[in-house]
């Protein structure tokens, strides 16, 4: 259904996206994981059709999604901005912004009730969308997005800053949607979102793919160890040096830093190993902890920083 | 174009819904005018009028202009009229300056005339930079015309003997013995002067055809003159607040979201203008309802006046949708907008009679919409077409649009 192949864009002397490719079939629902600055919303922006000045190619339903602009009723976007009138009801910013899309007057009100029904704001249709909480601000803003049940649907961190009530209404309709056929593309920062309604993960960083996969596919790749994560008082070149000689096939440095560091061990007999090694050096460890192998271990031995950085 | 006018009937919907800020505009106007309107109309008992500066033209120079001379002289009328004898190049020169109400014309042989019971006519040059008193002198001269014509009439015989003395040379004519006798005629003659007809003196009056707005301002009405100028200068505040929305839209990722559908950018720009122009039309519309309603305001010929506001809503329209695509965001655009649009109502004559102004200001207020609205309603309530005003305006906003529609068009690209 969708193909981008190395798509490449630049701010300056910035590479944001470098010759990145994918492909996405119907009905499949994409999480694609980085931290800030990854390329994640420019990705997102140059299949909108708002960001230009770029190489590479996407094909859409087997037509150049640029070239050809019928295709853009075909696309639904659900962008990381609340952007809808306040001032009017949802019901009213339904009309609107379903009507600049071909679709008859009667059907869209149909389908607007609908939408708004399953994101619960059925009942509060008519109110002024100013009234509103912020989660349900929200749902109306992902609901805008499928009024015209788009093939393809880009939602770019569409469950930021709102409660768990609204998180989950968001995610199921996500999750409802692909199995309607539509297929997602859906950027975040939260591992467990995607964790539970994607049907493939992608982890990019620096404008690329890292690995992509499911879940299971992913965490195979750190393999059958546990994560331990050191916290204290060090600095990260001391505490990479401290620990240089223990690394190989038993235990392998996923990330150090100032004050924390990861380590992928293979036994936790190696723990007291590397703690005796940080106390010969005088680095202070303040605490420690031991993880499975999660998405959040893969993310982190990918792109060598955790999602907040 | 169905895409244009959804987003045209969405933004007339969501400005009625939060119409605040326009009723805001529609009403500072209103009370400006009523402020000013109380602060500087005449009050009864402040109701003695100033000396009115007249000046004279005599191209008589004969009995009867003398006798027209004499009467300005009286106590009563020297408290009224300032007059001064020169040429009517000086007169049109000091009306210019505002030193003169008006300009009293004797013709050449107007004594003559009058002696052979011939018509004619005495021409007073109002000041159209005033409103009162170039009025009060035609009805002076009206009088005066009233009570030559007839003693004339009545003292036909006396006239003709007159005239026979005119013949003779102008030093030996008894002056002093003629004017006693006119004089106690002038009393039964006003007494009689619905039977004297007709009337030997027609008054024929004038207004100059000064530069710039002096022909513009003729309106005797406060309120009407002084509506049209509040009512473009908050015309300017309110479409400058819609064609904001641009800018806030392109802030708060509405303008992408749109941009994401299949309308097109110069849809968009299209229904932004237009919505501009219809909004501030009915809202200038409404400002002259309010006005009529209120103050009594006259605006002339509705239609003429319908077109002049169209222009000048499309003027607005296409500047704002201009300004907006230059600037950055809508703390610039507030930053900016409400300064320009102050020196375009200072300038324009919003804020004050152009004919109070420094030459300079009035060089730059035909820059602004503000004096072509001003003009051109004057025009409409002086009951003319107000071609150059609408020409102007039109003209001026279509060169407007052509430089907006590009620019509003790469803001678009986000």
């Amino acid at each position: 259904m969708l193909e981008i192949k190395d798509l490449s864009k630049s701010y300056g002397d910035v590479l944001a996206l470098d010759r990145f490719s994918l492909d996405l079939k119907k009905g499949e629902v994409l999480g694609l994981l980085g931290p800030n600055g990854a390329g994640k919303t420019t990705l997102i922006s140059i299949l909108a059709g708002t960001l230009g000045d770029f190489t590479g190619s996407v094909t859409f339903l087997g037509r150049n999604l640029f070239a050809d602009r019928e295709l853009k009723s075909r696309l639904g976007i659900v962008p990381q901005d609340m952007a809808f009138y306040e001032e009017l009801s949802a019901m009213d910013n339904m009309l609107f912004w379903g009507g600049l899309y071909e679709t008859s007057r009667a059907g869209l009100k149909r389908r607007a009730a609908e939408l708004l029904d399953l994101v619960g704001l059925g009942a509060r249709a008519r109110e002024p969308v100013k009234a509103y909480s912020g989660g349900m601000k929200r749902r109306l803003n992902t609901a805008i997005g499928l009024l015209h049940k788009p093939d393809l649907l880009l939602l770019d961190e569409p469950t930021v800053g709102i409660d768990v009530q609204a998180k989950v209404s968001i995610l199921d309709l996500i999750r409802d949607v692909g199995a309607a056929g539509t297929a997602v593309i859906f950027t975040t920062h939260q591992l467990a979102e995607v964790e539970t309604t994607c049907s493939r993960i992608a982890i990019m960083d620096h404008g690329r793919i890292l690995a992509q996969g499911s879940l299971d596919q992913l965490v195979r790749i750190v393999g059958e160890r546990d994560i331990v994560e050191i916290m204290g008082e060090f600095a990260a070149a001391a505490f990479s040096e401290a620990v240089q000689d223990l690394t190989g096939e038993r235990v392998e440095l996923l990330s150090a830093g100032d004050g924390l560091a990861s380590l992928a061990v293979r036994d936790t007999a190696e723990i007291p190993k590397i703690m005796d090694r940080l106390f010969r050096r005088r680095l202070a460890v303040t605490d420690m902890k031991i993880k499975s192998p999660s998405l959040e271990t893969v993310f982190l031995k990918l792109t060598g920083r955790t999602l907040r950085d | 174009m169905r895409r244009l006018l959804l987003v045209l009937r969405n933004d007339v919907r969501r400005h009625l819904k939060s119409p605040a800020a326009i009723l805001i505009y529609i009403a500072i106007p209103m009370v400006m005018t009523a402020l000013i309107g109380i602060i500087f109309a005449p009050r009864t008992e402040e109701s003695t009028l100033p000396p009115i500066r007249v000046v004279l033209v005599d191209h008589d120079k004969n009995l009867a202009s003398r006798l027209l001379l004499g009467a300005f002289d009286a106590d009563e009328v020297k408290k009224m009229l300032e007059v001064t004898v020169s040429d009517e190049a000086e007169g049109r020169r000091r009306m210019e300056k505002g030193q003169a109400s008006a300009i009293v014309i004797i013709p050449e042989k107007f004594t003559l005339d009058l002696l052979d019971a011939r018509t004619t006519v005495l021409t007073v040059v109002k000041n159209p930079a005033e409103q009162f008193l170039p009025d009060v002198v035609e009805e002076f001269m009206n009088t005066m015309a009233v009570m030559l014509s007839g003693a004339v009439q009545a003292f036909a015989a006396e006239a003709r003997g007159i005239r026979a003395m005119l013949d003779a040379p102008v030093e030996s004519i008894p002056w002093e013995a003629l004017g006693p006798e006119l004089g106690r005629a002038q009393k039964k003659i006003v007494a009689v002067r619905k039977y004297l007809d007709p009337l030997l003196i027609g008054i024929k009056a004038e207004e100059a055809k000064a530069a710039g707005a002096k022909t513009l301002f003729t309106q005797r009405d406060l309120f009407s003159i002084m509506l049209p100028g509040m009512a473009i200068m908050f015309l300017l505040f309110i479409v400058q607040t819609l064609m904001r929305d641009i800018i806030s839209e392109r802030q708060d990722g509405k303008l992408r979201r749109m941009m994401t559908t299949p309308l097109r950018p110069l849809e968009l720009v299209g229904a932004r203008l237009a919505g501009g122009w219809v909004m501030g039309l009915a809202i200038l519309m409404v400002m002259v309802a309010l006005g009529s309603l209120i103050f009594r305001a006259e605006w002339g010929n509705l239609g003429y006046f319908l077109l002049l506001a169209a222009a000048a809503s499309f003027w607005t329209a296409a500047f704002f949708g201009f300004f907006s695509a230059l600037v950055k965001n809508r703390n610039q655009a507030g930053a900016l907008g409400a300064p320009i649009i102050l020196a375009f109502s200072l300038f324009g004559g919003s804020m004050m009679n152009p004919e109070a102004m420094p030459k300079a200001f009035k060089a730059v207020g035909i820059l602004t919409p503000n004096r072509w609205f001003i003009d051109g309603a004057a025009l409409v309530r002086d009951g003319r077409f107000p071609l150059a005003p609408l020409a102007v305006l039109t003209v001026s906003g279509i060169v407007l649009t052509a430089l907006a529609v590009p620019a509003l068009r790469r803001k678009t690209l986000v």
